[in-house]
C-alpha cells in the first residue's frame, strides 16, 4: 500500500513539474487582429517566430471589423486586441474593461491608408481637393468611426463646421463604395484597399490621403485588466512586437517612394508575409503599407484629442481622458 | 397473444355498463388575461435583481432600470418621436406596398394556372435571398433616399404575403365554390363572396407574420444612410457600444410589435366576426 502511495505521489509530482516546465516554456496568448496591412508587425512577429523567441505561444484570431475585437478583448475571448480606435472601443475602455498598452498604425504624410474620394459628378462640378468637402454629402461606414473622426479633423484644419457636411453612415465599406459609384453621395472616406477597385473601374476620383492632411494615431494594442495582471506576458508580447515594428519600419517603410514599396530582395520576404496574412497579392500590398512607429510609441496627445472630439460629438461618455485608459507602465508616449 | 385475449372475451358478457370518464377536454388553449404579464413581470424582476446585485456586468446586460432611464432620456430629448415617426413611415409604406402586391400576386397564383406555374417558381427562387446581401445593389439601383429602405421592407413583406394568400385561396373548400357555380354565380362574385371570406383567416394570419417581418427589416433597411429611425438608433448604439441604449431601442421595437399585434387582433375581430 505504501509503495503504491509513493508511486502515485511521485507520479503527481512529475505531472505537476512537467506542467510548470511547459508553462515556463511558452506562455499561451491569443491576439485578435484584422487581416489588414495596418497590423503588419503582428504578422511578421508571428511568421518569423519573434513571439516564440520571446517565450510566447501566440494564436492569431482574425476578425472582420474593429469593434468585435474590442468586445472580444473585454469578454476575455482574446488576450490582446490590435486594431483601430473607435468610439465603441473608447466606451468600453471608459468603463475600465480595456487598457491601451502600445501604439500601432498611424496616419502619416507619405503613407497612403485612408483617402478622400469624390464621385465623378461631384468631381466634375468642382470637388477637386479635400478642402472642397465642406457642405458635401460624405459616406462613412459608421458614426464615430475612424472615417468620421478624420472628417472632423479636416473640418478643424480648414475651419469649416462639421455640421456643414452631411455624414451618411452606410454600415459597410461595400455600401459606401456602392453609394459613391451610384452618385448618391458626393464623397466617401475609404481605405485604399477598397478604393483601388473603384478607381480602376473609373467609379470614383481621388482627392487626397488623410495622412497627408491630418496625421493621427489610428491603431493601438490593448488588453483587458485581467491580462495586465500577467506582467510577464505583456512585457514579452510588447518586446516581440517592437522587434517586428523596427524591422517593418527599417525594411519596408524606409524604402517607400510615392506611397509604394519597391519589390526587391530585402523587401520581398516581408511583403510576402504580409500578403500571406492579408490574402492579397504582393503587387497590392506594396501600395498600402501603413506607418508604424519603429519603437511602438503611442501618440497619447492625439488619443486624448480623439476622446475629446468624440465626447464633444456625444458618441463617448463624458468624464474621462487618455490618462484613464492608457496603461502607463507599458506605453511609450511620443 | 391468444392467452391474453381470452380473459377479455370472458369479461365481455357481463352487461353492466363500464363507466368511462369524459375524455374530450384539452386541445383548446384559452387566453388567460394575466399569466403572460405575470411571467413577463417575473422575468424583469429577476433581471433587475441580477443587475442591482452586481451578478452581471452592466456592460454585458444593462438592468431594466438603466434601459428605462435611457428610454426616458430619449423621450424627453424629443429624439424618440423623431426616430419613431421616420420608422413608422418606412414600416407603414413598405408594409402597405408589399401587402398590396402580395395579395394581388397571391390571388393570381390561387386562381390562374398560368400565374401559378410562373409565380410559385419565382417566389421559391427569390424568397430565400437575404435582403441584406442585396443592400449594395439596392443602393446602386435606388440611391440612398427613402426608396431603398421602403423597398427592402416591401420585398420582405411581399413574399410572405403572397405565400399566405395563395395557400389561403387553395384552402377554400371546393364544394362551396362548386355550389356557387351550380347556381350560376358569376366569376367575380365567387371571388368576392366565397373565396375572399374563405381565404381571409389565413391572410390575416399572414399579416401577423408580415408585420413582424417589417419590424425585423426596419433595422437592415435603416443601415442605408438613415439619420433617424429606431433601426438607425439601434445600429448607432451598437456601433458605439452603448448597450443600455441598444436595448432601449430593442424594447421600443418589441413594444411596437405588441401594438401591431393588438391592432391585428382588432382587425380579426371585425372582419372575421362570422367565425
Amino acid at each position: 500500500m505504501k509503495g503504491w502511495m509513493r508511486l502515485a505521489l511521485a507520479g503527481l509530482v512529475m505531472w505537476a513539474a512537467s506542467g510548470i516546465a511547459r508553462a515556463d516554456d511558452l506562455l499561451k496568448a491569443k491576439i485578435g487582429v484584422l487581416r489588414l496591412s495596418s497590423s503588419a508587425p503582428v504578422f511578421i512577429a508571428q511568421d518569423k517566430g519573434y513571439f516564440r523567441d520571446a517565450g510566447l505561444d501566440v494564436e492569431l484570431k482574425f476578425f472582420d471589423a474593429a469593434q468585435p475585437i474590442a468586445v472580444a478583448t473585454t469578454s476575455g475571448d482574446v488576450d490582446f486586441g490590435i486594431t483601430a480606435f473607435t468610439a465603441g472601443l473608447y466606451n468600453l475602455a471608459s468603463k475600465g474593461t480595456l487598457k491601451v498598452i502600445g501604439g500601432m498604425s498611424r496616419e502619416k504624410a507619405g503613407y497612403p491608408l485612408i483617402g478622400y474620394f469624390a464621385s465623378n459628378n461631384a468631381y466634375a462640378s468642382g470637388l477637386k481637393t479635400p478642402k472642397d468637402l465642406a457642405g458635401k454629402r460624405i459616406a462613412v461606414t459608421q458614426v464615430g468611426s475612424s472615417f468620421h473622426y478624420s472628417i472632423g479633423l479636416l473640418a478643424d484644419k480648414y475651419g469649416f463646421k462639421l455640421s456643414d457636411v452631411k455624414i451618411v453612415p452606410l454600415q459597410s465599406l461595400s455600401n459606401a463604395a456602392a453609394a459613391l459609384k451610384g452618385e448618391t453621395v458626393d464623397a466617401a472616406l475609404l481605405p485604399i484597399s477598397t478604393a483601388r477597385t473603384l478607381m480602376d473601374s473609373g467609379g470614383a476620383k481621388f482627392l487626397g490621403w488623410v495622412g497627408d492632411e491630418t496625421p493621427w494615431q489610428l491603431g493601438a494594442i490593448f488588453a483587458s485588466p485581467k491580462t495586465l495582471t500577467n506582467a510577464q506576458m505583456v512585457t514579452k508580447l510588447l518586446a516581440a512586437l517592437v522587434r517586428a515594428d523596427r524591422e517593418y519600419h527599417d525594411v519596408i517603410l524606409a524604402t517607400i517612394r510615392d506611397g509604394v514599396v519597391p519589390i526587391n530582395e530585402t523587401t520581398k520576404p516581408l511583403l510576402e508575409i504580409i500578403a500571406k496574412y492579408t490574402n492579397l497579392p504582393v503587387e497590392q500590398v506594396v501600395g498600402n503599407c501603413a506607418y508604424v512607429d519603429p519603437d511602438g510609441k503611442l501618440d497619447v496627445k492625439n488619443v486624448d484629442n480623439q476622446i475629446k472630439w468624440l465626447q464633444g460629438e456625444g458618441f463617448v461618455d463624458k468624464g474621462f481622458d487618455a490618462n484613464a485608459i492608457v496603461a502607463k507602465d507599458y506605453v511609450k508616449a511620443d | 397473444m391468444l392467452d391474453r385475449a381470452t380473459p377479455e372475451t370472458e369479461a365481455q358478457p357481463t352487461d353492466a355498463p363500464r363507466p368511462v370518464e369524459f375524455r374530450g377536454a384539452g386541445f383548446a388553449p384559452g387566453g388567460s388575461r394575466y399569466s403572460g404579464w405575470v411571467a413577463l413581470a417575473l422575468v424583469i424582476a429577476i433581471w433587475q435583481l441580477a443587475g442591482s446585485a452586481g451578478w452581471v456586468n452592466p456592460l454585458f446586460l444593462p438592468a431594466p432600470s438603466a434601459i428605462a432611464v435611457a428610454i426616458y432620456k430619449l423621450a424627453t430629448s424629443g429624439a424618440l418621436w423623431q426616430h419613431l415617426s421616420w420608422s413608422i413611415m418606412r414600416i407603414g409604406s413598405g408594409w402597405f406596398i408589399g401587402t398590396i402586391a402580395g395579395v394581388i400576386v397571391g390571388f393570381a397564383i390561387g386562381l390562374s394556372t398560368m400565374a401559378r406555374g410562373v409565380g410559385i417558381t419565382f417566389i421559391s427562387a427569390l424568397f430565400p435571398i437575404p435582403k441584406i446581401a442585396l443592400l449594395p445593389l439596392l443602393i446602386l439601383w435606388l440611391g440612398i433616399g427613402e426608396e431603398p429602405k421602403i423597398a427592402t421592407i416591401a420585398l420582405g413583406v411581399f413574399f410572405s404575403t403572397a405565400i399566405s394568400v395563395y395557400s389561403g385561396v387553395d384552402a377554400v373548400p371546393r364544394n362551396l365554390i362548386r355550389m356557387a357555380q351550380s347556381f350560376n354565380v358569376p366569376f367575380h362574385a365567387i371571388v368576392r363572396r366565397v373565396i375572399w371570406p374563405g381565404a381571409l383567416p389565413s391572410i390575416l394570419a399572414g399579416f401577423r407574420i408580415t408585420a413582424s417581418v417589417a419590424l425585423l427589416l426596419v433595422v437592415s433597411a435603416e443601415m442605408i444612410g438613415a439619420q433617424y429611425g429606431i433601426g438607425a438608433f439601434v445600429l448607432q448604439a451598437g456601433n458605439l457600444m452603448q448597450t443600455d441604449q441598444l436595448l432601449a431601442g430593442v424594447v421600443i421595437l418589441s413594444l411596437f410589435g405588441l401594438a401591431v399585434g393588438k391592432l391585428i387582433n382588432l382587425l380579426e375581430a371585425r372582419l372575421l366576426h362570422w367565425r
